[in-house]
């Protein structure tokens, strides 16, 4: 039997008046690259912000592997935010190396072992002087990610790594996210493209706040009746159809 | 003291320290302020009876400056909302970036102090030593006010609107300009409640008539109390990022 990595129970957030999640229940499988797919404004970020427990559900639970979310932060979590979110001024090694301090590596070998293992990851080792205000764009993304690998945690969220990527860099983005997967790491991705979803073991479709649809790429590709059907096809289906899951 | 709180001091420094321009500013303003201030009193002799007021406002002014915008553009820039989804505490960040700022305040706080007494060649009675320590206290409680109140702020210019509602009237009144006792009574019980009149009251104690620590210790009491309280309160409101 799979373990489940996320749970989320029948959860609703709104901002003041306006509801952005209603009463969204997933599960995700340890072990996966699970993708949140979703146009720009479908709560995709809200959901990963209340994942990493940036926010609190108005109702509803959370469990992220078996314990329920608290504020008490788990350092079995790696969280890379849409914003770089980076020191500019500090060079790439030293803001891979405080990220590395603050998930609590204290022992100096252990904790240099393994920044420069998540650098030669995302073959940053070479730039690892240059401050991270001078890198271009892909670059400062690579740090970040980085910065979110660097205590090897079994869970990662990644909210839209790929935006703004060449389809080079994006490529081996997801070379790397493969990789992390086969070595048991659970991957929760969030994005609007559909160039991202096929490469997801799992999908969710997420739309106006609900998961409309939840199963792999060719499961959902399938419940369109059409063999030919691409992901951006399926993603329409179940907007027409409403929620609704392929093993039903 | 938890290690995440040297880590995240210690990167602060580094931040500061590697920006030049912010480096460059953090020094050479409090000097420019200085200059001018001495330059439009033609009789510095006058600064003897202002100096102490004036060297707890303005390092209260440069403590609460500095560290609210820093502070502001760790939010702006995100980095605000990693560091709260992993394991540190609200209190560990806050500390954390008190130690950092502290140094920064207090190099300022050392560029006016010895301005005044070596370059205004002012006449004081206290020891340096507890000037120092009391300015000390008047700067913990300047940087956790700049974090607390960065906390109500959501961009850099709405910041710089804090400095008016928050920094003005201590100016005016906390016995920077005249007496607080010569203030009318309402304004006296307001006046009692500024960190700023314990400060310039401790400051002229030290300075004016020689009195010692233990003399002022109703001062550095509530100066310590303020720190404390807005330390707390900064990591009780600590906000994780740009929309909150």
């Amino acid at each position: 039997m799979t373990s489940i990595a996320v749970s989320v129970n029948h959860v609703t957030f709104g901002f003041g008046r306006r509801e952005v999640l209603k009463d969204l229940s997933l599960d995700i499988p340890a072990g996966t690259a699970f993708g949140l797919l979703g146009p720009n404004g479908a709560g995709k970020t809200t959901l990963i912000r209340l994942l990493v427990g940036l926010l609190r559900p108005k109702s509803g639970d959370i469990h992220i592997m078996g314990q329920l979310i608290s504020r008490k932060k788990s350092p079995f979590i790696g969280y890379m935010p849409q914003l770089q979110s980076l020191y500019g001024e500090l060079t790439v090694l030293q803001n891979v190396d405080f990220f590395a301090h603050i998930y609590r590596l204290h022992d100096n070998a252990k904790r240099a072992q393994q920044v420069e293992k998540a650098l030669k990851l995302v073959d940053l080792w070479g730039r690892r002087d240059d401050a991270v205000q001078n890198l271009s764009g892909g670059m400062k993304q690579r740090t970040s990610l980085a910065c979110a690998i660097v205590h090897s945690p079994p869970l990662l969220f990644l909210d839209e790594p790929t935006v703004g990527l060449d389809p080079e860099l994006r490529a081996s983005f997801w070379e790397f996210f493969s990789s992390l997967t086969k070595q048991g790491t659970t991957l929760v991705i969030s994005s609007h493209t559909m160039d991202d979803a096929a490469h997801c073991d799992r999908l969710g479709f997420i739309r106006d706040g609900k998961v409309i649809a939840e199963g792999t790429p060719d499961e959902l590709r399938l419940a369109t009746g059409s063999p030919r059907a691409s992901l951006e096809d399926a993603f329409l289906y179940f907007v027409r159809r409403g929620k609704e899951t392929p093993d039903d | 003291m938890t290690d995440a709180v040297w880590t995240i001091a210690k990167r602060v420094i580094t931040q500061i320290r590697r920006d030049h321009r912010t480096l460059a500013m953090i020094l050479v303003v409090p000097l420019v302020v200085m200059t001018l201030i001495g330059l439009s009193f033609p009789d510095l002799k006058v600064l003897d009876y202002i100096a102490p007021a004036l060297l707890a406002a303005l390092a209260f002014f440069f403590g609460f400056l500095l560290t609210g915008i820093s502070f502001l553009r760790e939010r702006s820039q995100g980095t605000m909302e990693r560091l709260t989804v992993s394991p540190v505490t609200r209190l560990d960040i806050v500390v954390g970036y008190l130690f950092g700022f502290f140094v920064f305040a207090l190099i300022q706080t050392l560029i006016i102090l010895f301005y005044t007494i070596y370059v205004f060649d002012i006449t004081y009675r206290g020891q340096l030593w507890e000037i120092l320590v009391f300015q000390v206290a008047v700067i913990i409680g300047a940087v956790n006010l700049g974090i607390f109140i960065s906390s109500f702020a959501r961009n850099e210019f709405q910041m710089v609107q804090f400095i008016p509602l928050v920094i003005l009237p201590q100016m005016f009144m906390g016995g920077l300009l005249w007496p607080v006792e010569q203030m009318p009574d309402y304004l006296q019980w307001f006046a009692h409640i500024l960190p700023l009149t314990y400060a310039v009251d401790g400051m002229r104690e030290i300075m004016l008539t020689g009195k010692g620590l233990p003399d002022v210790w109703v001062d550095l009491a509530v100066l310590a109390g303020f720190a404390v309280l807005t330390s707390v309160l900064a990591a009780l409101t600590l906000r994780k990022g740009p929309g909150g």
